[in-house]
This record gives structure tokens, C-alpha cells and sequence, in this order.
């Protein structure tokens, strides 16, 4: 098993972007490491050109530009838990890094190799579906935008191209009264997501639903956002029965993408336990 | 009974090789610096049931850096390794039994180089079809693992009228109760590394359980005298059992034997990977159980049919059985017993001993069982336990009568104000309206050392002509606290601190055998000995200073390392004084010190036998808070009282409570192995501390009289309770029943929907 590997740690974007026009083919991006280094411990990592974007400035950096809240690629799932900015104006993002693995791993894990990684389990993609947050990547031909929704082909297969760097992420910050983030693990910590949700959501006085953005982590090949879901509760209250409802619907949606694995046994009725739970301090009782 | 005052025993002493361990300088297998290693790596088996062809070496060989390739033929001795019953061979030899079967040895100058080497050896196998359920195993016709066929042993208690107990009954219940395979998943994987020294002696340090038993294996595999091989326990990070097996040992003996003339050492390190493949699991169990009581409670019978999946080799398994038959009634007075253990080979990872023995499995059933019956006769749990708890007097399902320290009762007596607590404020406390509180009890009782077999240990203490004392004990310490435990109670013999006897352990050149540390033997079994020897010592030194002091023995006291008369503290004598004199005398210094329990072997047919000398109980009280909609569990709290007979060093005690207990809520929660699926952490999930719940230990102490100072144990029986008392606040919580371990996120929410908690309508 070969786990001989090169490192490069370029001091600059341009000249990290300029080493992958010539390397990309056989460069592997590593930034915390938290997934790279467990691939080349099992000598399953194929591209053993190592290049460590983590020390970047451009990638670096909690901010807010005009009307968007950008996070640098290389942010840390730390400095996301302890950001007051992502507080205030990203709650869901913030309390998925409370929970995010162990403290040592957040303390080198960052979001954009969470994001890059494409594990349909990784825990700050359903937090920036519902920020309908654009991925930033630069290579040799120039920056370019991506939706968050599409950044993963599938399971672990991700969009980006062999030249280029995953930069920032640009969130639309949270413009609503209700926003939360959670997930069911097989235990309270270093725990892969066995399922995790991410909801945003605003209501009127009477406490109809104005506002819905739901996105489900853990289920499908690739992040979910759950349209049909918010059609169905948009103008209505959330009383009990119809988030039951709504609940059944979503179960439908997921089961419609992932088909009938033996694991729906449970995630059919945990999906809509979660669901139920992350919407229950908005449920109207009336 | 007085309470004698003791200077150093109930003391919580520091832990020998604490202050090393916290600074990173314990010296572990791996890390032992002998020159430039060879790595040793075993070629495993690509089939769970084959016959070996043909295996071609040569590729291998060829390549640069391999040292060698031995593969069964290589063995000079016999290539069957167990305990118990010798059906293991180290390199598979005409077939392999499971995946975890070593069928070659590489020896090469680096790690990369072996795993090169083990892939390019050739094995041509035929396939067999593989078992790998008991039920499977046992079926008419199925092919036979072994040449004596697939059932290792069936172990049978019986006692009394079952049939007649269950017609008469109040309440019958029976179920069926299930339980899978574990891993230990100790902090250090298995390790080891040897060396031939000047004398041409082979000398392994290796991370293990029992070095003696190593030692003997070791000898046998390479047809070597007993003086030729040396083995030296490594400090161990934990082995929960599993290290009782030969794991590196075998394989470290071959490449010296071969490649001694080397003159280079060799070393094997597993993998986290390889030692959840090839390492032995805790035995899957499945249990049917009937048990009767009559209107008041009282329990009249029971009946259980067991079989228990000891994959592919015996290892521990007819251990595990027999421990699992004698402890099924719990510890409970049942007269009617009727109890069938069947263990069974399959082509399973082989399963072998972990904490409990069989036990942690029963516990599950006969923990329900109880909760069952309080609850269909209105009664409460605590009280059902009380009343037919085992006290002095009693006879057990196997005729023993019970003579003295049953704690069961202190046990359930101090955890009742916190249960009457839990019920009434706990329970009705405001929670999440998706979230369900439940109370659980545990209890269990366990037999102290192996099962109605001989299982001594010895020890021998040496006082030099300066006074100072060495102990010797081939107890191995495997982080439990041993060591300190031993030289406690030597100390407190002599009247020294512990600090100042020097042992020397787990060294086959220097120490006799102290047997396994496992069946939570150590404290009581090599306490005793350690006890025996240095009370010979004693009395030697009391015997010369009567003549010095002119004062009759039994006004003697040890002290300070003086012997003084305990009515005139002022007349006293140094035993470094006494120590010269009888030296210059001729006498002698060094005392062997030897004991066994008393124990009477199990017969075959009805189980009849003194299976222990004394007994461990213990009681849990669980606190759990279960999400109705996802399956989620959170235990909050776990009140652990353990009759520990005397406690040396509380705070060993408590650490081994808070030890079990976190084993035991993966037990009940989350642990599951699945055979060619798990693979290491990343896909088997053990509690972190952020699952703990808070743990109250509680110290029962119901003197043994046949132990040291009245010690007993408490290695296993810290972990038994909590798994049964998890399960029952569970199905407390939700009115539902788990039958199966792990109540899993899976389990719990099934048995959520099923009660009608998932579609509760919220107000």
C-alpha cells in the first residue's frame, strides 16, 4: 500500500491556482486534512500531489460585503461555532459546527472541504441550501459562481474542475425569524450525520407561514432542498396535523430521490420525527 | 463483625505507573526500542470457509526487503493454540475458518514492504460454504467447521420441578432476548516485539493478559524447553479479554525461531483494522427464557434454552457458556431451574473472553424478566428485586449454598433513594413534549475467578538483609490497577507504605504465574497469594523479634518498618535488625505465597457444583430521557451500588464503575460489530464523553471472609447492570419493550411508533 505523498503549501491564490494549471491532474486539494489524511492512511487516495490551501489569505475570513455574508473557504468549522457575525446572521451554520465531529476536528476541518468533500453527510451543506448560498471557485480560466445545490454531482463527486479552488462561500444572510439546524447521530459526538436538517422560516401575525426554505441532509446522493415542502405549508399555519401532513409529504419527496433502501424502515418515520421536532417552536396550537 | 482500622488498605493510593502514564512515558509495546525492527504482517484469509489448495510463496520472497514467508508448515511444534480447548491454529494449516484466519507470516524491513509481500502470496483456496448463524451450524447436514463438528459445548444447570412450578404460577412470561457481537476496542491494539538474547533465549514484550499462559503457548508452537522463551508484559493500554488470546505473541516466536541469526529484533503492531479482524469479539447471544412467580412475587422457576455463536474457534467460548448457564437466575432464589447453554462454532470472527463472560448477556434477559413480572402484577421493580434477592443461607441453581457476603440487598437498599427520588420528581419533571423519561433497575451478581475449575495463583516476596521488599507476581496490570492493589496488600501486612515495595510483574524469567487477569480474579485470587506470601514473611520476622523483644508474637505489630509491642509502643526493632539477623542465620527471606478458591467442578448433567468461592453484586438505577420521534436516548444519570466485599483502593473502584458504566451504555445503545462490514472506528461506534451520563458510585462493602482484607471484585461486575437497567428505563419510558441489543436509534423508534407515542397528538 503506497502512502507516499508530496506537499506544497504556495504562500499565495495566484500562485496555488497557477501550480494546479500544470499539477491538477494528479493534485489533491488539502486544506484541514480531516478527510484527505484518513484516504491516505487507507492508501485510497489516488492523487498523492498534496497542495495546502489552508494557510491562504484569500481563503480565509468571516465578513460581510454589501448584502451577502461571505466565508472564506478555508474558515474553520471553529471559527464558524465561535463567529458572532454567523450568530447573528447564519444561526443554522453556527449550530452546525456546535456538534460537528470532535473538537479537535473542527478545530482543522473547514467548510469548504466539507463542502468539496460532496459526502452527502456533510453537516454545513444543509445550512447553505438555505442560505441559497453560491460556492466561489478560482482557477487558471478565471472565478467563477456555483449554486450550493449544484456543486455535487453525486456521492462524493464534485463539480469543481481539477484547476480550480474552492475560494469563499456567499450566503444571503438569514432574513427571517426562525432558523435552525439539526441532526440525529448514533451518538452525541463524532457522530456522521445519520440524518440533519436545516430550516428557515417566517410567519405573518396570524402566524401563517411567509417564508420557507427546508433542506435535508444525510438522505440523498446530493443536497436536498425541499420545494415541494414549502409550497405545501407556504400561506397555511403550522398546526400539528398539517406539519404531520407536511411531514408525509416530505417523507414521499425523499423516498421519490433515494428509492426504497432497507434503511427507509427508519428514515421514513425519522425524517418526519425531525421535521416535526426543528418545527415544533413554530407550530401554531390554535 | 469489628471494623478492623487499616493503615494502607481502603486507602485510595496513587496508581503505580500513573504519574508515567499521564506524562506519555509509559513504555507500551510499540514503543519499546530494541534497534532496527523487522515488521511482521499475517497474510489473512480471503475466504470465511476454504480448504487451502496450495499456497505459493515465491512471489513474495522475491521481493526486496522480505525477510521471509513461514506459513504453517514452518511451525516446529504444535499449531494449536486455546485456553480451553486447543482448536486454533496459529497459521491455518488444510483450511481456514473465517476471515480473520492467519494463513502466512511475512518478515520484512518495513511496514510497506510486508503489506507487498503479503499480497503477492498466492493461496488457492476451495470454497466451502460458510455458517454464520448457530441455527445455521447446528442444522442437520451442515457442513462441519471443525472435525468433531459445529457444537463446542452445551452447558446445563438443572434443579428442582420447572414443570411443576410453571402449572402453580401467578405469572409465566417468556421471551426471547438477543444480543450481538462486541468489540473490546481497547485504547492500545494489540503489539508486541522480541528479541534473541545472549543466551539464545527468546525474549518477547508483548501487550497481554496473562504472560504466563503466553509463555506456555509460545514453547508449544516452537517445540522450545520452558527456559527458552521469556515473555515480558509491555505496559498494556486495556484489554477487556481479548488480550487473553495469543494474539502477536505465536507470530513474534515464528520469525525468532527462523530469523533469529539475524541477529535483528522483530515486532508486530496491529492496525486499529487488523485488530477488529482478527482479534476476538464478545459472543452473540440468543436466549429464550421462561420464568414463574407466584401471586406475591417471589420467583418459583425458570427455564432457558441459550445458544451463543463462538464463531470460528472456542477461544473463552466454553467459559462463556458455563458463566452464562450459572449466572442466568441472576441474583435471584430460584428453586426450579432448568438451563441449557449450547455454544456454537460458525464462520464468524472468533468470539472469545470479554467483560462479563456471558454474563452482561443474561443480565439482559433476566433484568426483563423481573420488570415483567412487576409489572404484571402491580409491583414494584425495587420491590420484586428485594424480595427475591439472594441472601445468606440461599442455594443457587448449581446447589451451592451461600455463606456469607451477599450484598445484593445493601446493593438494592442504597440505590433506593435515589429510585424513590427518580419516580417522584424526576419522572414528573417538565420535558420536550416529543421526549419520554424512564427509570430502570439492574442488578446482577458474579462469580469471582473461573468457573468450577482449579485457577490458582502464586507470588512470592523477597526481603533483602537491608529491609527492603520486593514483590514479585505475574499479575499482569492492564491499567485496572493490579499492581497497586498487590502492594497495598503487602504493604499493610508489614507495615509499610506501598511506595516502598518494590514489584516486579508479569516477567516470566522472574515471576510464577498468577493465572489470567480476567474473571475480576485478580484482587481476591492474587491478593490472597500475594497475602499467603508475605504473611510467611511475617511470621519469620515476628519469630525473631519475640527473641529480640522478649515479647510473645501475638503482641506484636508492624509499624513503620518496625516490628513494636503493641502495649509499649517503645520497645521496637527495625525489621531491616531482624531482616540481617535471620539472613546471617541461615534462614530464609523469600516466601512463596499460593492460593485457589475453593471451588467444586460443575457435573456435566444437572450442574451441580461450587462454581466460585464468593460472589460480586452489584445494582444500577438508570435515568433515561428517550426521543419519541427519532429514537434518540439520553442517559442522564446512573447510580451504581457494587459490593465489592472490601475496597483496597476506592478510588480503583470508582474508576472501574465509571469504566463499566460507559461500556455499558455502548452495550445497550450502540455497539454493534457486523461481521465483513465493521471495520474500525469510523463505522463502529463506542460513548464519547459527551455520552456519559453522570454516575453515582456507590461502595457496598459485605466482607468476604475468605478474601484479602475481604476483598472480591469488581472489574466485570462494574459493567454488567448498566445495559439491563438502560433497556428497562427505555421501555419504561415508552411502555414498550427492547428485546434486542443495541436499542439503537432504529429500535427505539419503532417501539415508539409502536406504542402510539410517534402520533400522539401534540396539544
Amino acid at each position: 500500500m503506497n502512502r507516499d505523498c508530496t506537499y506544497h503549501r504556495p504562500s499565495t491564490l495566484a500562485e496555488a491556482v497557477d501550480y494546479l494549471a500544470t499539477k491538477g491532474g494528479e493534485t489533491t486539494i488539502i486544506a484541514g486534512g480531516t478527510d484527505v489524511m484518513v484516504d491516505l492512511r487507507a492508501g485510497k487516495l489516488e492523487r498523492r500531489n498534496l497542495l495546502d490551501v489552508s494557510r491562504l489569505d484569500e481563503l480565509r475570513g468571516i465578513r460581510l460585503e454589501g448584502e451577502k455574508l461571505v466565508v472564506g473557504a478555508a474558515v474553520t468549522l471553529a471559527e464558524i461555532h465561535r463567529s458572532p457575525l454567523l450568530a447573528n446572521h447564519a444561526p443554522a451554520l453556527q449550530k452546525c459546527a456546535r456538534n460537528f465531529a470532535s473538537a479537535q476536528i473542527r478545530n482543522k476541518a473547514t467548510i469548504g472541504g466539507n463542502v468539496g468533500h460532496c459526502s452527502p453527510c456533510g453537516d454545513t451543506i444543509p445550512p447553505l441550501v438555505i442560505h441559497q448560498a453560491e460556492m466561489v471557485c478560482t482557477g487558471s480560466s478565471g472565478q467563477r459562481r456555483l449554486p450550493i445545490t449544484e456543486v455535487a454531482t453525486g456521492a462524493y463527486r464534485c463539480q469543481i474542475a481539477r484547476d480550480e479552488i474552492i475560494t469563499a462561500f456567499v450566503l444571503e444572510p438569514v432574513g427571517a425569524d426562525f432558523a435552525d439546524f439539526q441532526k440525529i447521530g448514533r451518538r452525541q459526538a463524532l457522530a456522521i450525520s445519520r440524518m440533519s436538517m436545516a430550516a428557515m422560516l417566517n410567519q405573518d401575525q396570524e402566524g401563517r407561514i411567509t417564508m420557507l426554505r427546508l433542506a435535508l441532509g444525510a438522505c440523498t446522493p446530493t443536497p436536498c432542498r425541499l420545494r415541494l415542502v414549502e409550497e405545501f405549508l407556504l400561506g397555511k399555519k403550522p398546526q400539528p396535523a398539517l406539519l404531520m401532513q407536511a411531514g408525509e409529504l416530505l417523507a414521499e419527496q425523499m423516498i421519490a430521490i433515494t428509492g426504497r433502501r432497507s434503511s427507509i424502515i427508519y428514515k421514513e418515520p425519522a425524517v418526519q420525527g425531525l421535521f416535526r421536532r426543528i418545527l415544533s417552536p413554530v407550530a401554531c396550537h390554535d | 463483625m469489628t471494623e478492623e482500622r487499616y493503615a494502607v488498605i481502603g486507602q485510595s493510593v496513587l496508581r503505580k505507573g500513573a504519574r508515567e502514564k499521564v506524562l506519555g512515558a509509559a513504555v507500551f509495546a510499540a514503543d519499546i526500542d530494541l534497534g532496527r525492527p523487522l515488521v511482521l504482517l499475517a497474510r489473512r484469509s480471503d475466504h470465511s470457509h476454504a480448504l487451502i489448495r496450495q499456497i505459493d510463496v515465491a512471489a513474495a520472497l522475491a521481493i526486496d526487503g522480505v525477510k521471509g514467508v513461514f506459513t504453517a508448515r514452518d511451525i516446529p511444534g504444535v499449531n494449536l493454540l486455546g485456553i480451553i480447548n486447543k482448536d486454533q491454529p496459529l497459521l491455518a494449516d488444510d483450511k481456514v475458518r473465517s476471515r480473520a484466519d492467519a494463513v502466512a507470516l511475512v518478515v520484512a524491513e518495513s511496514q510497506a514492504v510486508a503489506e507487498q509481500a503479503a499480497e503477492a502470496i498466492s493461496i488457492d483456496y476451495q470454497p466451502l460454504p460458510a455458517l454464520f448463524e448457530p441455527l445455521e451450524a447446528l442444522a442437520e447436514g451442515a457442513p462441519p467447521i471443525h472435525k468433531k463438528g459445529n457444537l463446542l459445548l452445551t452447558r446445563v444447570v438443572r434443579r428442582g420441578d420447572v414443570d411443576s412450578a410453571f402449572a402453580a404460577a401467578a405469572s409465566l412470561i417468556e421471551k426471547e432476548y438477543e444480543t450481538g457481537f462486541i468489540e473490546h476496542n481497547y485504547l492500545e491494539p494489540d503489539a508486541g516485539i522480541g528479541h534473541v538474547d545472549a543466551d539464545g533465549t527468546l525474549v518477547i514484550y508483548a501487550s497481554t493478559q496473562n504472560p504466563h499462559y503466553d509463555h506456555k503457548e509460545v514453547v508449544g508452537l516452537l517445540d522450545l524447553p520452558d527456559e527458552k522463551v521469556r515473555i515480558i508484559q509491555a505496559a498494556t493500554g486495556g484489554g477487556f479479554g481479548s488480550k487473553l488470546d495469543l494474539n502477536v505473541q505465536g507470530f513474534i516466536g515464528l520469525a525468532l525461531h527462523h530469523l533469529g541469526h539475524l541477529g535483528r529484533p522483530v515486532r508486530y503492531i496491529y492496525s486499529r483494522e487488523e485488530a477488529y479482524l482478527a482479534t476476538s469479539k464478545r459472543h452473540p447471544f440468543r436466549i429464550r427464557m421462561t420464568t414463574a412467580c407466584d401471586r406475591s412475587g417471589r420467583l418459583t422457576a425458570m427455564r432457558v434454552r441459550a445458544v451463543c455463536n463462538t464463531g470460528a474457534y472456542g477461544s473463552y467460548g466454553i467459559a462463556v457458556a458455563s458463566r452464562a448457564a450459572v449466572h442466568a437466575t441472576g441474583p435471584y432464589a430460584i428453586d426450579n431451574v432448568d438451563v441449557e447453554v449450547q455454544c456454537v462454532y460458525t464462520n464468524a470472527t472468533y468470539c472469545g473472553a470479554m467483560r462479563g463472560f456471558g454474563a452482561p448477556q443474561m443480565a439482559l434477559a433476566h433484568e426483563s424478566q423481573i420488570d415483567l413480572h412487576a409489572e404484571e402484577l402491580h409491583i414494584d421493580p425495587l420491590a420484586m428485586r428485594t424480595m427475591n434477592a439472594l441472601q445468606v443461607g440461599a442455594t443457587s441453581s448449581t446447589g451451592q449454598i451461600l455463606t456469607a457476603s451477599i450484598g445484593y440487598r445493601q446493593c438494592l437498599e442504597a440505590v433506593a433513594p435515589y429510585y424513590r427520588q427518580a419516580c417522584d420528581h424526576w419522572l414528573p419533571a417538565p420535558t420536550l413534549p416529543h421526549r419520554r423519561r424512564g427509570v430502570g433497575l439492574g442488578g446482577m451478581w458474579y462469580g469471582i475467578g473461573n468457573t468450577g475449575v482449579q485457577n490458582p495463583s502464586t507470588a512470592r516476596i523477597e526481603m533483602a538483609p537491608d529491609g527492603s521488599v520486593t514483590l514479585f507476581t505475574g499479575c499482569a496490570d492492564i491499567g485496572q490497577g493490579s499492581t497497586t492493589v498487590l502492594s497495598q496488600i503487602a504493604a499493610e501486612i508489614l507495615g509499610l507504605s506501598p511506595e516502598a515495595i518494590r514489584m516486579v510483574v508479569a516477567d516470566t524469567k522472574y515471576t510464577t504465574s498468577a493465572g489470567a487477569t480476567s474473571a475480576s480474579r485478580q484482587t481476591y485470587i492474587s491478593g490472597n497469594a500475594v497475602a499467603n506470601a508475605t504473611r510467611n514473611l511475617a511470621n519469620v520476622l515476628l519469630t525473631e523479634a519475640v527473641n529480640r523483644l522478649r515479647a510473645p508474637k501475638n503482641s506484636l505489630l508492624f509499624s513503620g518498618g518496625e516490628i513494636v509491642v503493641a502495649s509499649k509502643p517503645e520497645v521496637r526493632v527495625a525489621m531491616a535488625t531482624l531482616a540481617r539477623r535471620i539472613h546471617d542465620k541461615g534462614g530464609t527471606l523469600s516466601w512463596q505465597g499460593f492460593f485457589d478458591p475453593e471451588t467444586v467442578p460443575l457435573d456435566p448433567q444437572t450442574g451441580e457444583g461450587v462454581p466460585y468461592a464468593t460472589y460480586a453484586f452489584a445494582c444500577h438505577l438508570a435515568e433515561v430521557e428517550v426521543d419519541t420521534l427519532t429514537g434518540e436516548v439520553h442517559v442522564a444519570r446512573v447510580v451504581a451500588a457494587h459490593d465489592v466485599g472490601r475496597a483496597i483502593n476506592p478510588a480503583s473502584v470508582v474508576g472501574q464503575i465509571c469504566g463499566g458504566v460507559a461500556m455499558g451504555v455502548g452495550f445497550a445503545l450502540m455497539e454493534e460489530f457486523e461481521q465483513g462490514r465493521t471495520e474500525s472506528m469510523k463505522d463502529y461506534h463506542i460513548p464519547t464523553a459527551a455520552d456519559m451520563p453522570e454516575v453515582v458510585p456507590i461502595i457496598i462493602e459485605a466482607a468476604e471472609p475468605s478474601g484479602p482484607f475481604g476483598a472480591k471484585g469488581v472489574g466485570e461486575p462494574a459493567l454488567i447492570p448498566t445495559a439491563p437497567a438502560i433497556v428497562n428505563a427505555i421501555s419504561a419510558a415508552l411502555n414498550r419493550r427492547i428485546y434486542a441489543l443495541p436499542a439503537s436509534l432504529e429500535r427505539v423508534l419503532a417501539a415508539s411508533i409502536d406504542a402510539g407515542h410517534y402520533r400522539r397528538k401534540e396539544r
